[in-house]
């Protein structure tokens, strides 16, 4: 090979994942590349435009956005695109835009998926963000057989991309951006003496901590870190990261080893390696205004629910990272309404009920809400800002998919929208004088979860609640006389009891002959037992030191609630995937013989504990 | 333009010459030049560089060559060819600082004909691309008049004068080596070349060119016409 051509093969080895090639790979590519240069914003690619090469950028850089302008990426020397096109069949997804003056230098596709082939790091690397099918709402249409990252089997080691950059914590600010320019990165560790960790600075610190406060360069670093940061085990998985970062809204986390640190991730690594991210979604519709576009976004939930379900996901992690994304739905519509009504008059707080005040939401869900205002609430002055608020926020979720409640238990029902005195009233009604039939209809308000506002206001009400129940021997028989109301699907012979007839003939609802008894009898006995959690997994696991229920019942009944919710889930996946509706109505000859024993089982757990239940509370009410 | 130029890029002549080429050079003729008004995206260029001797056409002789090849506005590395001359008489030292091409690097190299046969297929019907074009077309053209018995026409676009009018239309005062390709690339973001031979020269100036086309006209409509010499 020729000096000139030889630098083209050094710059590639000096690129991910070019760098995993052998040399004779390498020293090949030159000769099959072609050059191409493009002015600062000239647009290089179109969504669903021909694009039959891999553009690795040789100098300057790109801007990537989806088809809707979001941006997506920002790449530079030695970064590729075009990457999806060349799992697509040629087809661009997105666009491409120059940032500087750049000079590309493009890989013919039948040469990469030469390479791909031979290779399976090279693909692994590409697969990843070639698979990333989210950002696009073609994902349906796409070929699926590329290798989806097993988010739960790869360890937050493999994860870490370089040696971690840090710096002393007597160095000032110009210090630190220095260094963060020079090594290219975003994060800093701040460091004390040898290894101990005294905090992390991000180049966000840089932009809302020095610049937009107009702070000097000249003062230390410590200023404007965050000391103990959040961190996370090499052990632990990615998906605990994704997890980490998601509930504590962080981009960064050092990876901790016996007190030292050993790397950092960034939701980069996360979204390099990981194609479906929630944490992207989530971060996306934190910054969108108008509902219907967040409907994009979350439309694309029954895919990440696929791809997590398929990554080995329980039913749990599942249901916490798809709530998560309703919770950011419900944030970003208030913090609109905010913006458009003005400042609150008096505090309040959203609360989210049901599955989403429980972390369980599956494929899709309608939305249960309400408002607690604050005691200084007048009427007379008020009651149009909050009532303003909760219908921009019900019919913006509307919009969003998560449909209006058929109950109407929501934050527009003038009803579900009181300052904390009438909560308490309410409460103090169900509680005490207990009615079967209202008992039923506002099950989903014991099932509360602050999501945005004043939280002592919850808090306030929730103690009482957890307090009143616990003491109130009647209110928890009505309860239980509605939870038997919910049958399981067995017969005396431990048959499957199916429904027959109609557009479900011969199918099983897991859902209410399934999911819900056991959410229904783990509210009870964590009520019965002052426990203030809500989620039915912490209830249970909460439970299982109280005498109502026994430990081996609450240990099995958690067997039951995960294999049910799971073999509910993955019946939904096998649904997304062929383009049907996912629903809760499982035909039995669908499963293997294996799991339909398994699923009876899961049954007879939920009644046995439903008739120990019985016995326990004594059944009245109903 | 001179007039003298104008008759030696016309048609006319090239028929005229045609009919006195041989061997390759007639089959180079045999097709025809490019055409000026179509778009410089529908053209196809060779980008060529030379290492010679000396400066002089008529005295020195050519020790290597590099070219590439630009379809649609893009270096195709495939093309990339790097061809040593055997000289007709030994290389002077001064040369030799030069090019670092040895007596004993051409002593098994092929004479000028052969390479000629080699390169004028890949020049027929193409737009020659070159970093200051007198250099190139002068020594091509005396090897074409002593191997074929003709003179060598061809379109050309010189970089360089492209870049002197690039600079004369931003106004400013020139600097010292601001022509050279180094500069100039640097000038237009495209990463330095450490080696410097006759093909690392011709990919230089191929880069330039579509830096200093995209700069004219990011989508390539531009007629050729408008950036021959």
């Amino acid at each position: 090979m020729s000096i000139e051509l030889e630098e083209i093969a050094e710059f590639l080895k000096q690129h991910h994942p070019f760098d995993l090639l052998p040399d004779e790979e390498i020293n090949a590519l030159p000769k099959r590349l072609t050059a191409r240069y493009f002015r600062a914003g000239t647009k290089v690619l179109s969504p669903e435009e021909q694009c039959l090469h891999l553009y690795i950028i040789r100098t300057g850089g790109t801007e990537t956005r989806d088809p809707n302008g979001q941006l997506l990426a920002r790449l530079s020397e030695g970064e590729c695109f075009g990457v999806r096109a060349m799992f697509r069949n040629g087809k661009a997804a997105n666009n491409i835009t120059t940032l500087e003056d750049s000079l590309c230098y493009l890989l013919p596709e039948k040469d990469f998926h030469g390479l791909a082939d031979k290779y399976p790091q090279f693909k692994y690397f590409f697969a990843q963000m070639g698979g990333d099918r989210l950002r696009s709402g073609m994902q349906l249409l796409e070929s699926r057989d590329d290798d989806q990252l097993k988010l739960m089997s790869v360890k937050v080691a493999d994860l870490i991309a370089r040696d971690l950059v840090s710096i002393d914590k007597s160095a000032t600010i110009l210090e630190a951006g220095k260094l963060m320019s020079k090594e290219r990165v975003s994060c800093l560790l701040v460091t004390e003496g040898e290894d101990h960790v005294a905090g992390i600075m991000t180049d966000r610190d840089l932009r809302n901590r020095v610049v937009a406060q107009g702070r000097s360069y000249d003062d230390p670093i410590t200023e404007i870190m965050t000391a103990n940061p959040i961190s996370i085990h090499p052990d632990d998985y990615a998906f605990d990261a994704l997890l980490t970062m998601t509930r504590h809204n962080v981009r960064h986390l050092p990876v901790m080893k016996g007190g030292k640190a050993v790397g950092m991730i960034t939701t980069n690594n996360l979204l390099a390696r990981q194609s479906l991210s929630a944490v992207y979604m989530a971060g996306r519709i934190g910054k969108l205004t108008d509902p219907a576009d967040m409907a994009k976004v979350i439309k694309q939930v029954p895919e990440l629910l696929s791809h997590l379900i398929e990554a080995g996901a329980t039913s749990q992690n599942a249901g916490h990272i798809v709530t998560t994304l309703s919770d950011a739905a419900t944030v970003r519509l208030l913090q609109l309404a905010e913006e458009k009504f003005g400042p609150p008059p008096v505090p309040y707080v959203w609360v989210a009920g049901g599955s989403q005040g429980r972390q369980e939401q599956t494929a899709l869900s309608d939305q249960d809400n309400c408002l607690i205002i604050d005691d200084t609430y007048d009427p007379e002055q008020h009651s149009d800002w909050f009532k303003a608020l909760a219908e921009f926020v019900c019919d913006g979720l509307n919009t969003v998919g998560y449909v209006y409640c058929p109950g109407e238990m929501m934050a527009k029902t003038d009803q579900w929208r009181q300052p904390a005195r009438v909560w308490q009233q309410y409460f103090n009604k169900w509680i005490e004088q207990p009615e079967p039939k209202a008992l039923m209809l506002c099950s989903v308000w014991f099932d509360l979860r602050p999501i945005h506002g004043t939280k002592s206001l919850f808090d306030n009400l929730h103690r009482l609640i957890v307090s009143k129940a616990r003491d109130n021997r009647i209110f928890q028989a009505y309860m239980v006389g509605n939870a038997l109301t919910h049958h399981v699907p067995l017969g005396f012979f431990k048959n499957f009891v199916m429904i027959r007839g109609g557009e479900h003939d011969s199918t099983l609802d897991l859902k209410h002959n399934g999911v819900v008894p056991i959410v229904d009898l783990a509210r009870i006995h964590a009520l019965a037992n002052g426990v203030d959690a809500v989620n039915t997994f912490e209830r249970l696991h909460a439970v299982k030191s109280f005498p109502s229920i026994s430990k081996q019942g609450a240990s099995d009944l958690l067997d039951a609630f995960e294999f049910i919710s799971i073999t509910r889930l993955k019946h939904q996946v096998r649904q997304i995937r062929r383009g049907d509706a996912p629903d809760n109505f499982l035909h039995p000859e669908s499963l293997s013989a294996f799991e339909r024993s398994h699923l009876k089982d899961a049954f007879s757990v939920i009644k046995n504990l439903q008739s120990a239940l019985e016995n326990a509370f004594g059944k009245s009410g109903t | 333009m001179g007039l003298r130029q104008k008759i030696i890029d016309s048609q006319i002549y090239r028929d005229f010459i045609q009919r006195k080429a041989t061997g390759p050079l007639r089959t180079y003729y045999d097709i025809p030049p490019a055409d000026p008004s179509r778009s410089v995206m529908d053209t196809e260029f060779i980008a060529l560089d030379l290492e010679t001797t000396g400066l002089d056409p008529k005295r020195d002789e050519i020790v290597s060559l590099g070219w590439v090849i630009i379809r649609q506005l893009g270096v195709d590395f495939s093309s990339c060819e790097h061809v040593l001359v055997r000289p007709k008489r030994e290389l002077s030292e001064s040369s030799v600082v030069v090019h670092h091409i040895f007596d004993s690097d051409v002593a098994n190299a092929p004479d000028i004909g052969t390479a000629l046969e080699h390169l004028l297929p890949q020049m027929a019907g193409r737009v020659l691309i070159s970093h200051h074009a007198p250099i190139e077309l002068g020594f091509l053209g005396q090897a074409c008049k002593r191997c074929f018995g003709a003179p060598l026409q061809i379109p050309t676009v010189d970089t360089l004068v492209l870049a002197l009018r690039d600079l004369h239309r931003s106004g400013q005062p020139m600097k010292s080596g601001a022509l050279k390709l180094d500069n100039l690339r640097r000038s237009h973001n495209l990463p330095p070349f450490r080696a410097h031979n006759a093909l690392s020269d011709a990919i230089a100036a191929s880069g330039l060119f579509l830096a200093q086309i995209a700069k004219r006209d990011p989508k390539g409509e531009l007629e050729l016409n408008r950036i021959l010499r």
